[in-house]
């Protein structure tokens, strides 16, 4: 683990819990604090993205792609489990879930 | 030039105000405390002072626009009482937490119900907890130093906290007492300028200030928050010492009044002690091995100091001017905290007193000395608790 993501002794930290950088919520993992995972199913994945839009974490990694049709799109690339708090939207509010046939995102049990 | 004067301890408080002028000041009216903020208003109203005054709509308000204009980099002052000060109860430990050092004048007055104006302790000891630096003056004279020191003891860079410095209510700051004014321009060049930390108005620098802590980092900032209080005691005693050699009046963390070889001593807070003094002496006449030790700074609270003042001594009277209800009184707990590793303990006791303003006389503090003696000639103390003065006891 970097030293950017050790968590600091008392001694280290600036005065009154300030934040002294921009958008340093990226450097924390909330991936600790998940109970249960989503696993992404590439293969039942239509990319949507209604995941990466529901996701508060900013978990879901996208990659350049093409439709079907040839178009350029963004895809799914994978989950990002430093960030993922195991909260569960993304597979409640998947529409290939929601369908009941088959699952993108399944949501299972973190193993402990 | 320093100038005396006969002036009234909110009188007294308004002129350090105007000495320190502060960048803002934010602030609600209430009995004893407001004529502090209207002097200081006359004086923003005639140019003598640079500072914003905001007249805000609640004592909330007051504490949190303290708050924003202290994390914007200025030095902020307020004053209060009582049920003012409970209602920026929130913002009183937000303001230490994310280390603000705010100035505030608490003229101490009794918490409602029933309501009441004067002076009692209650107020001042509630917040105790808050993480704010306590001073406490006897009379006018202590009260107006403490203030001008206040701002050089939070603005400390190891310090960073805020401050409320205490006196009585209508006792000091509504009765007239002779004292001294220093110079404008040493007290200026005394407490100095305040040095920003991390300023909201630094805008090469964007910070944010408020933000949220979990389990992972909660107890770190506490812990942080803690050392800048053992910290401030050194840095209590240093702007002391500096103050003594530029003003002539020394101060330490708490008053030692004849305790060299006193065997029974009363501690206490704020404008009683003047009267203690009174009954110390007259009681030395005839005798009587007695001493008072005055409380000064409550909050970082000088255990082994304290420790040291008593050890020798046969019995120690702890005078509280407020009750924990269920509990013995707050500053008994400190007291009993201090002795209990001394190896030859004294006798200890706690009395209550003159909440809701009720007088003391000199021969009620007579009283108190004399019953300390009986329990000193029997070995042992009857009532560890009790309230004096009360009808029906």
């Amino acid at each position: 683990m970097s030293d950017k993501y050790r968590l600091k002794n008392w001694q280290e930290l600036p005065f009154g819990g300030v934040i002294t950088e921009g958008g340093n919520a990226a450097d924390y993992e909330t991936g600790t604090w998940r109970t249960w995972r989503p696993v992404w199913k590439e293969e039942n994945c239509i990319h949507c993205l209604t995941c990466w839009v529901f996701c508060p974490e900013n978990a879901f990694a996208l990659k350049d792609g093409k439709t079907p049709g040839g178009k350029d799109r963004k895809e799914i690339r994978e989950i990002d489990y430093f960030y993922c708090k195991g909260c569960g939207l993304c597979a409640k509010e998947c529409p290939v879930n929601k369908k009941g046939k088959k699952e993108a995102v399944e949501f299972i049990r973190e193993e402990t | 030039m320093p100038k005396n004067v006969a002036i009234t301890g909110n009188g007294a408080m308004a002129e350090a105000m105007r000495q320190i002028n502060p960048d803002v000041v934010a602030a609600f009216p209430i009995t004893p405390s407001t004529q502090v903020i209207e002097d200081f208003a006359k004086f923003v109203n005639d140019g003598k002072v640079d500072t914003e005054l905001i007249t805000v709509e609640s004592e909330h308000s007051a504490m949190s626009a303290c708050i924003g204009a202290s994390a914007a980099g200025g030095r902020v002052m307020t004053a209060t009482s009582s049920n003012g000060m409970a209602l920026m109860w929130e913002m009183l430990y937000i303001a230490a937490s994310m280390r603000q050092p705010v100035l505030m004048t608490l003229v101490n007055r009794a918490m409602s119900a029933p309501i009441n104006i004067h002076c009692d302790h209650g107020d001042s000891m509630g917040a105790r907890d808050a993480g704010w630096i306590q001073i406490y003056a006897e009379n006018h004279q202590e009260a107006y130093d403490n203030m001008i020191m206040a701002p050089v003891i939070g603005e400390n860079m190891d310090v960073r906290l805020p401050v409320m410095v205490c006196m009585d209510g209508f006792l000091i700051s509504h009765s007239v007492e002779t004292m001294q004014i220093e110079d404008d321009q040493q007290v200026s060049e005394f407490v100095g300028e305040k040095v920003p930390l991390n300023s909201l108005f630094d805008t090469d620098k964007p910070v944010s200030w408020g933000a949220l802590d979990l389990q992972d980092y909660y107890i770190e900032h506490r812990r942080g928050q803690l050392e800048a209080m053992y910290k401030a005691k050194s840095v209590i005693e240093d702007v002391s010492k500096r103050f003594a050699e530029q003003f002539g009046r020394k101060y330490d963390l708490f008053e030692s009044y004849r305790l060299e070889d006193a065997e029974r001593v009363i501690v206490a807070i704020n404008s009683v002690a003047g009267e203690l003094k009174e009954v110390v002496d007259e009681l030395r006449e005839q005798g009587e091995k007695v001493g008072l030790l005055k409380i000064r700074v409550f909050r970082p609270f000088p255990y082994e100091d304290i420790s040291k003042a008593l050890e020798g001594c046969k019995i120690v009277t702890v005078m509280d001017r407020s009750t924990s209800m269920g509990a013995y009184g707050p500053l008994f707990g400190e007291i009993s905290n201090a002795l209990y590793n001394l190896e030859d303990r004294p006798l200890l006791y706690n009395r209550t007193y003159g909440l809701g303003g009720r007088e003391m006389l000199l021969d009620d503090l007579k009283d108190v000395f004399q019953e300390s003696k009986d329990y000193l000639n029997n070995g042992k103390v009857e009532k560890i608790f009790d309230f004096l003065k009360v009808r029906g006891a």
